[in-house]
């Protein structure tokens, strides 16, 4: 059950990456990118239309992050502990610090995308996203990583 | 229009407060419930073993912070992002834009700080 529930988590997971750094790159994108270009191809994609599902995943994601780590903390923690992974364990720790620092920008982050106003600069809106796209790959790659160390069964 | 303003406003609010209050509650851990998931109990606010019975006990039952921590922010930023929805709409909030981009930056930078003694063992 809990390996079903970290497949259908890293699954989740990868969605969310795949959307936040596709929203990501074409707001930082330059404006005048040669129409067909790479960053081209990024821009005339409506980001906007991102922003919903991103919301959605984000919390699906966290949510399953937070159901397993119940049974992180009670199967997989205490052997990290026993074997003096003290480094991997901090690295962990900032993963979930990030994801509900994140939690709290979600309105935000739609309030920008769904309900811009003219008189905001744009930066500020790519700005956001990028914090919160790091959030997703520091969370993505170190919960990998702790996958790798010790995961659940082992 | 006026609501919309309202909603932009609880919004910035809301993402500053979290951030800000989330620091504050892991330095000061201040949660608001403790969870104990080997046994199945939730504590209302922070416990630490030596409150329960036996320092020993951390080990067979280990405590959790970190939705505590959550729900801790969660209530202040939610009651502040009211609070602000309930300010004129000609007050100007385009320093709010600004701050919600800047604060998470630095509470991110803040747990990093929190987190070092974890590298230090």
């Amino acid at each position: 059950m809990t390996i079903a529930l970290l497949m259908v988590h890293g699954l989740v997971a990868v969605a969310l990456l795949g959307a936040i750094t596709h929203q990501t790159l074409a707001a930082w994108a330059p404006v005048r990118a040669r129409p067909g270009s790479f960053l081209g191809r990024f821009r005339t994609v409506p980001s906007a239309s991102f922003t919903n599902a991103i919301v959605v995943l984000y919390l699906v994601s966290a949510l399953l992050g937070a159901i397993l780590y119940l049974y992180f903390r009670v199967d997989v923690r205490p052997a990290l502990e026993r074997d003096g992974h003290w480094q991997s364990l901090g690295l962990f720790d900032l993963k979930e610090h990030f994801i509900s620092i994140g939690l709290g920008l979600l309105p935000a982050y739609w309030v920008l995308w769904r309900r811009p106003c003219a008189d905001e600069s744009p930066r500020m809106r790519a700005v956001l996203t990028a914090v919160i796209a790091l959030i997703v790959w520091w969370s993505f790659l170190i919960g990998h990583f702790m996958n790798n160390v010790r995961g659940f069964g082992q | 229009m006026t609501s919309g303003l309202a909603v932009r406003r609880f919004a910035f609010t809301f993402g500053i407060a979290f951030a800000v209050l989330y620091v504050i509650a892991l330095a000061r851990d201040l949660a608001l419930f403790t969870v104990y998931p080997s046994l199945g109990v939730v504590l209302f606010g922070t416990h630490h073993s030596k409150d329960v019975a036996d320092p020993a006990i951390g080990f067979v039952a280990p405590a959790m912070y970190w939705y505590g921590w959550t729900a801790t922010a969660a209530t202040g930023a939610l009651g502040l992002g009211f609070l602000a929805m309930l300010l004129p709409d000609r007050s100007t909030w385009r320093f709010g834009l600004a701050w919600v981009c800047v604060t998470p930056v630095l509470a991110m930078i803040a747990c990093i700080y929190l987190t070092l003694p974890w590298f230090r063992l």
